[in-house]
């Protein structure tokens, strides 16, 4: 009798209708007072202001969560130290894609929260960055009172335009990425190292190659490599959104991408839904090539057992897409100064230093590193790279720029109408 | 008297209040976020939204959703997966059921071996199905040694199915036990004195069982199956787990809409949640009715 009574508690727990009235009455229920908030309630106030203010607070960040490395690094280490310097307590929120939070925000905002919100803290960039600006739910001006904005290089068009979207004193960069491939060298002699070599090899290795299903931001930039393929070169692409230029190149580009379907993993009927069910195909042999916009990955998955060893890094020669991510306050965070001390933290060359190690993250820092110590300066130029990841050198020789953000939501969309199904 | 009358009225009228008072607390619960709630995402779906200044109500949503080439294999699909792991759930339980009961020794084994999963959630069921059946998974790599296939490829699509085997395989796996479980306890209530009876009178087994044992489970099997079956229709997260792209059953649409970086979208995405609500009421009402027509009957 107890277990009847058990289980049907369970299947209310999981009802359909409730799941989904909870979740409206989440938007229905937050406390609908208004108060307007200045939107730089920081900018004169001193650091040593801002840090007493952030004390025994508490960061909801919100951010990707699907590298279990990243999620190390920002629990233990960024955490640990937030919480034995400033005695703040970092809650970290692991989401699959950061329109999540977007959603979120903007969900509070609708149900008129404009100071308790939910979100400290969201790693981010790109369309959301613009949507969070658009919708004017982000927290800006503050910089200057960050003794670490100091270190930022904003005369740098990478840093200061976020997909072509001028960063304003909204956001603070956090981490450099450039995509790249991996193929195991005992499975596969020689990789394609154009993206026209790449169509090529596919049509020859049928069932051994596909790409995670965009809007998952891999497997978008994956696509916008055939586009810039598709296009000729990006140059052209750096403009604004152009309708007619769109449809010239994205009719070439769902041409490339429908004709390699039959030989893609599955016949293309069905695509990974996550780059991490990519990298798992991968180490799984279910397909020989895998990437990522975080080149140093394959290093640490040689290293915790999952890629082989003889698993190695590689680029296009025609270029591969690099960009800047950030990290942002949405504009209802009720811990703005908990946030923003951890934003320094995150941009001092400690940090950056620790997330740049092989061994932790390996990604490229986003500070200048001609303005930071001399010691850190000394640990950076020793630092050594996992044998199996590109070098940096070699990826910054193949660099290519990020599209305006516009161009990337038609993209994903088109993909979705002429190639999905 | 007239004062112990008086007192008496209020204690018998305290006494009808009481189950309403006790009631409280749930429908405090209930009400704002069941009714509320869905009032609210209708009035969302009908693109009225006056915070936002959407003042005028209309059906745009739902005649995208119609014009949307995604919808209606998606409807299909849902529904082909909510009757499909339904239907097997109900027929295995069935059967389940009438052994166990044939059972002497061991038969608490076997319930409790029947009620384990009851604990486990939907998400480590997925995942467990993914280890073995998936084309690089346990299953594979024992076919694989035992020489019947070369490479993962051969291996059949069990997972990211077109036919959503591996969704449809969670979900009897999980709802099967559930199913019997009910069974279990609706034949526990007096029905072999019915059986044994009806034995004294002459019927052979398989009359027993068509005549007695059948319509006497059919009202437990009919509720039980009726909540497996809105329960699998709306569920999220097997289908977005172990599912195809594309099409993708209604609740993985209604997400992908409502995370579009397009905000058009989510009036839709709430439409589609309210088109998953309806067809789970009707479900609802059509098993009510069915019982109420077996037990008049």
């Amino acid at each position: 009798m107890l277990n009847v009574q058990l289980c049907q508690l369970r299947l209310n727990k999981l009802n359909p209708l409730q799941a989904l009235i909870l979740f409206f009455s989440i938007t229905l229920l937050t406390p609908t007072t208004v108060t307007a908030a200045s939107e730089n309630e920081f900018a004169d106030d001193s650091w040593d202001e801002i840090v007493a203010a952030a004390k025994g607070g508490e960061v909801n960040w919100f951010m990707w969560g699907g590298s279990d490395d990243i999620n190390r690094y920002v629990s233990d280490f960024v955490g640990g130290l937030l919480k034995k310097r400033y005695d703040i307590t970092l809650n970290r929120v692991g989401i699959n894609d950061t329109v999540e939070a977007v959603n979120l925000v903007l969900g509070e905002k609708e149900a008129g929260n404009t100071d308790s919100g939910s979100v400290d803290l969201i790693w981010i960039n790109g369309e959301n960055f613009r949507s969070m600006k658009q919708g004017d739910m982000a927290f800006c001006g503050y910089l200057d009172a960050m003794p670490n904005n100091a270190l930022i290089d904003w005369e740098n068009d990478s840093i200061a335009n976020d997909f072509g979207v001028p960063v304003d004193g909204c956001e603070v960069p956090w981490s450099k990425a450039q995509f790249a491939f991996a193929y195991d060298e005992k499975r596969t002699d020689t990789p394609p190292t154009t993206i026209a070599a790449l169509i090529d090899w596919v049509t020859k290795n049928p069932g051994r190659f596909t790409y995670p299903a965009p809007p998952d931001f891999s497997g978008s930039v994956f696509v916008r490599h055939v586009f810039y393929h598709a296009a000729g070169g990006v140059k052209n692409l750096l403009v604004d959104f152009d309708q007619a230029l769109f449809d010239e190149v994205a009719a070439k580009t769902w041409q490339i991408l429908n004709d390699m379907k039959p030989a893609l993993w599955r016949a293309g009927r069905t695509y990974p839904q996550s780059i991490t069910q990519l990298d798992q195909m991968f180490a799984n042999s279910e397909v020989d090539i895998t990437f990522s916009y975080d080149p140093s990955s394959v290093g640490l998955k040689i290293e915790n057992g999952s890629y082989p060893a003889t698993t190695k890094g590689f680029v296009m020669t025609d270029g591969t897409i690099g960009n800047t991510s950030y990290t942002l306050i949405p504009f209802n965070s009720p811990n703005k100064a908990a946030a923003i001390v951890l934003q320094n933290l995150l941009t001092s060359d400690e940090a950056q230093y620790q997330k740049a190690l092989p061994e932790v993250w390996g990604t490229m820092p986003a500070i200048d590193l001609s303005r930071i110590s001399d010691e850190y300066k000394d640990k950076f130029n020793t630092l050594e790279r996992h044998p199996s990841v590109v070098s940096e050198a070699e990826l910054a020789e193949v660099a290519l720029p990020e599209l305006q953000s516009s161009w990337i939501t038609a993209i994903e969309e088109g993909w979705k109408e002429n190639v999905a199904r | 008297m007239p004062r112990l009358g008086r007192l008496r009225a209020r204690k018998i009228r305290f006494q009808r209040l009481t189950p309403w008072l006790l009631l409280l607390p749930a429908l405090i619960v209930i009400v704002p976020l069941f009714a509320g709630g869905l009032a609210a995402g209708l009035l969302r779906s009908f693109n009225y939204m006056p915070v936002i200044g959407l003042d005028s109500p209309n059906l745009a949503a739902y005649s995208a959703l119609l014009r949307d080439d995604e919808f209606l294999p998606s409807l299909l699909l849902t529904t082909y997966i909510a009757l499909t792991s339904t239907v097997i759930a109900s027929l295995l339980a069935l059967g389940a059921v009438l052994m166990i009961r044939r059972l002497n020794a061991g038969r608490s084994l076997i319930n409790f071996l029947l009620q384990l999963n009851l604990t486990i959630p939907h998400l480590v069921g997925a995942v467990g199905i993914v280890y073995l059946f998936s084309q690089s998974g346990s299953f594979a790599r024992l076919a694989l040694h035992a020489g019947f296939i070369n490479e993962p490829q051969q291996f059949p699509a069990l997972i990211y199915d077109p036919a959503a085997i591996g969704i449809i395989l969670v979900y009897v796996w999980k709802e099967l036990p559930f199913i019997a479980l009910i069974l279990l306890a609706s034949l526990q209530q007096g029905g072999e004195e019915f059986e044994a009876v009806a034995r004294t009178l002459g019927a052979s087994r398989w009359q027993v069982l068509r005549f007695v044992t059948l319509p006497n489970l059919l009202p437990a099997l009919l509720a039980s199956s009726m909540i497996v079956l809105a329960f699998t229709f709306g569920a999220y997260e097997i289908p977005a787990l172990l599912g195809a792209y594309y099409p993708a059953p209604l609740p993985v649409l209604a997400y992908r809409k409502f995370t579009d970086v397009d905000l058009a979208s989510r009036p839709e995405a709430i439409a589609i949640s309210m088109i998953i609500a309806v067809l789970s009421l009707i479900f609802v009402l059509l098993y009510a009715h069915i019982t109420r027509r077996q037990i008049e009957n």
